[in-house]
């Protein structure tokens, strides 16, 4: 323990927080603290993860099958329409859901100004109240992907992340969209073959983007790719 | 680590509210969460409850799951651990007495030893970590961890002042702290 008195008691705070000993005074105002300082939530995660191998050993119990049943009463009672409640994205409390293609909007002029010839592909990556739409065209040639944002902007000191979701794999990260509206992406090899039936998607991330490689923050928008 | 890699893919598509992941992700976790619930509530009716409203919490904020910087399984167990202690203090209810918090540590190995091959070792560092507390510290860190046991709860079962026991269970996080980062 040659660490400082400080460092010590922030080691024990976040220990009694991550055993749920602390009174809820105590717990709130370790909470405050935790979304401003990273070094707390470091120690709060290290004991998260010690303590959570104290949880390894015990056995597992398949629970009854209606608990399933309870569960998707309770979150999907409602009727699903669309391959847009596939992503059932009213769920997501940010209230994003995603608006039908409306193509003829953003075919103007000025988004073909971009390149040779008309796109192959286009989406409206939107949310459903409008606060953020980003128009798609994807050239498959030159594998380029040209983005306008018509409304909306990254949150102060965050960034906006464009994910490609193609059906049941990960999403994959097709970068962080810069400050300028306009934008033009090269998308990776990888990910050339998926592109005609993605959906494409926008989350809030930290600057500089996602730091695990998957989307951390609220998804924004969402917009199905399709032929022009 | 493959696992680990499936269910933080999994998580990251049930933030984006496919339910196709998310049943799959039901399946590949609800038995080892269920048990966690079980462990605590030690009732199968208000554990099945807790299960469920777990299972509500994951799906509505699968997207922050990485905020604090947990691994995907431990946001899982915690997730599943605090909505059940939650459940434990609003009852009110006394937590059982004849659990012996120790076999946890002592149980059979996981099913899958080379996929846990890793998180095996981290299991026996921490038990290595428990085993140079006092036995009565040790258990009451795990008698608050596994079963939500508050330090009232601590005070009365050790027979010492609440202040006698935070002393003890904070020089005992120090202790636990300084072993585990040896």
């Amino acid at each position: 323990m040659s660490e400082t008195p400080d460092r010590d008691d922030d080691t024990v705070l976040a220990g009694e927080y991550a055993l749920g000993l602390l009174s809820a005074e105590e717990a709130a105002v370790f909470e405050a603290r935790l979304g401003a300082e990273p070094e707390l939530r470091a120690l709060y995660a290290a004991w998260a993860e010690d303590f959570a191998q104290l949880a390894e050993d015990i056995p597992a119990e398949t629970p009854p099958a209606q608990v399933k049943t309870l569960i998707e009463s309770e979150l999907f009672d409602t009727p699903r329409h669309s391959i847009w409640s596939w992503l059932g994205l009213a769920a997501i409390g940010g209230g994003l859901a995603v608006a039908a293609l409306a193509l003829a909007v953003f075919l103007g002029a000025d988004f073909l100004k971009d390149g040779p010839g008309a796109p192959d592909y286009v989406a409206e990556i939107t949310a459903e109240d409008g606060s953020l739409t980003i128009e798609a065209a994807y050239h498959a040639g030159e594998a380029r992907l040209v983005l306008e944002r018509r409304a909306g902007e990254a949150r102060p000191g965050r960034a906006l992340e464009l994910w490609l979701i193609d059906g049941d794999a990960a999403p994959a990260s097709l970068g962080v969209l810069p400050d300028d509206p306009h934008a033009v992406l090269e998308v990776a090899e990888g990910h050339r073959a998926a592109m005609p039936n993605a959906t494409l998607a926008i989350s809030d991330e930290p600057a500089g983007g996602s730091p695990t490689g998957l989307p951390t923050g609220d998804v924004l928008a969402a917009g199905q790719v399709s032929s022009i | 680590m493959r696992d680990r890699d499936e269910i933080e893919a999994l998580l990251a598509r049930t933030a984006i509210a496919d339910r196709a992941a998310f049943d799959d992700l039901y399946s590949r976790t609800s038995a080892k969460l269920f048990g966690v619930v079980l462990r605590v509530l030690n009732d199968r009716a208000s554990s099945e409850d807790v299960l469920q409203e777990v299972y509500v919490r994951i799906w509505r904020n699968a997207g922050r799951y990485n905020a604090n910087g947990l691994s995907p399984m431990t946001w899982l167990i915690t997730v599943a651990r605090n909505a059940s202690i939650d459940r434990l203090r609003r009852q009110k209810t006394q937590p059982t007495g004849d659990v012996d918090v120790d076999d946890v540590a002592l149980a059979d190995p996981a099913p899958n030893p080379e996929a846990e091959m890793l998180r095996g070792a981290e299991r026996a560092q921490i038990v290595a970590c428990f085993d140079e507390l006092e036995a009565q510290r040790a258990e009451a860190v795990r008698r608050a961890y596994l079963e939500g046991e508050t330090y009232a709860d601590l005070s009365a079962r050790f027979d010492v002042p609440v202040n006698t026991m935070r002393t003890w269970l904070r020089r005992s996080l120090l202790k636990l702290k300084e072993c585990l980062s040896r």
